[in-house]
């Protein structure tokens, strides 16, 4: 070993081999966290607050019926008319009872008794605008309710 | 140069360095394709429309709680205003009151706010959700969610959630009567 070694200096790299398991971990969250979006949102709304929820079960007979203003390309609100969408298109009153009907004769007989729609209505729709709403869901015989919601720690 | 060690017969490791770059695509997917929706709300069950019979039964005063909601998203609990935080205590004590003859009466004023009925909606529930769990610990010693269905269906049976939403569309009023079971 001769005195005059070589000194190496130079400062060692980040050891990056952990960072594949890093991403995994938070892959692994989102992957039970989350659910595969069926469709676009093309209202803006935010669900009430409550503390008596159930949860939401057997999703494949489940329609959503989103309630509140109307979205643009930009995900800006266009304009201050609230308006309905069933599953992934937005509709009107008139024509929501014909796709409920119609959704329904494509159902088998037990899931048409296990047939639920979720409302996610925006805080401040009006009340009008929820009751024709269920007046009409009545007359086409889907009777399962479910008005969506987050909860809120109990007082 | 003699004794030269043969590195010949080592099989060189798997290069795992497109790893990460792997795990960061399926990770930019799953982040575009999916949303983290509500999935809790509150079950109701809407009575069906009978075209053939008017479900006006005059019903004693005594057995009978009337809710309004008005424009301005006031509670009014048999013509007295009333805030939110009372209305739990005095269904607890209505129900209680008369076992199974009771109902509650709901109407909205069209334009009040659906956040304000959803409220009216979940202190009500909680009023039978905490009858439903005294009973349940007084027959079966657990609460309500841990029952077996038939249980459950049992204690459904004792307190009846009876709300009748009665409602004026723009031109004439109609009332719907329902016994909601849930």
């Amino acid at each position: 070993m001769s005195l005059y070694r070589r000194h190496n200096h130079a400062i060692p790299a980040l050891n990056t081999a952990s960072l594949p398991d890093l991403i995994f971990t938070i892959l692994f969250f989102f992957m039970l966290v989350t659910h595969m979006r069926k469709a676009s949102i093309k209202v803006k709304y935010q669900v009430p607050v409550g503390t008596e929820l159930t949860n939401l079960t057997k999703k494949s007979t489940v329609s959503y019926i989103y309630i509140g203003k109307p979205l643009g390309e930009t995900g800006q609100v266009v304009s201050s008319e609230t308006k309905i969408q069933l599953n992934d298109k937005l509709v009107s009153l008139n024509d929501i009872k014909q796709s409920l009907v119609r959704e329904r004769n494509s159902m088998s007989p037990e899931e048409r008794k296990a047939m639920l729609v979720s409302i996610r209505a925006d805080q401040n729709t009006n009340m009008g605008l929820i009751i024709d709403l269920k007046q009409i869901l009545r007359e086409a015989n889907v009777l399962n309710v479910n008005y969506a919601a987050v909860t809120k720690p109990k007082r | 140069m003699l004794f030269r060690k043969h590195n010949r017969k080592t099989v060189p490791g798997l290069n795992t360095s497109s790893t990460a770059d792997i795990s960061f695509m399926l990770l930019i997917l799953f982040l575009v394709t999916t949303s983290m929706d509500v999935d809790k709300g509150l079950s109701h069950q809407l009575p069906p429309i009978d075209k053939t019979k008017k479900e006006q039964q005059m019903v004693d005063s005594r057995h009978i709680m009337i809710f309004r909601i008005t424009e301005n998203n006031k509670f009014v609990l048999d013509e007295k205003p009333i805030p939110l935080s009372q209305i739990k205590p005095r269904v607890k004590e209505f129900v209680q009151r008369n076992e199974k003859k009771h109902i509650i009466q709901l109407e909205a004023n069209r334009k009040s706010a659906y956040n304000s009925y959803f409220q009216l909606q979940n202190e009500i529930i909680s009023a039978y959700n905490i009858l439903r769990n005294q009973r349940a610990a007084r027959t079966f010693g657990k609460t309500y969610e841990l029952c077996s269905p038939e249980q459950q269906a049992q204690i459904n049976n004792e307190i009846p959630i009876r709300i009748s939403e009665v409602y004026e569309p723009s031109t004439n009023e109609t009332s719907k009567g329902g016994n909601p079971k849930q």
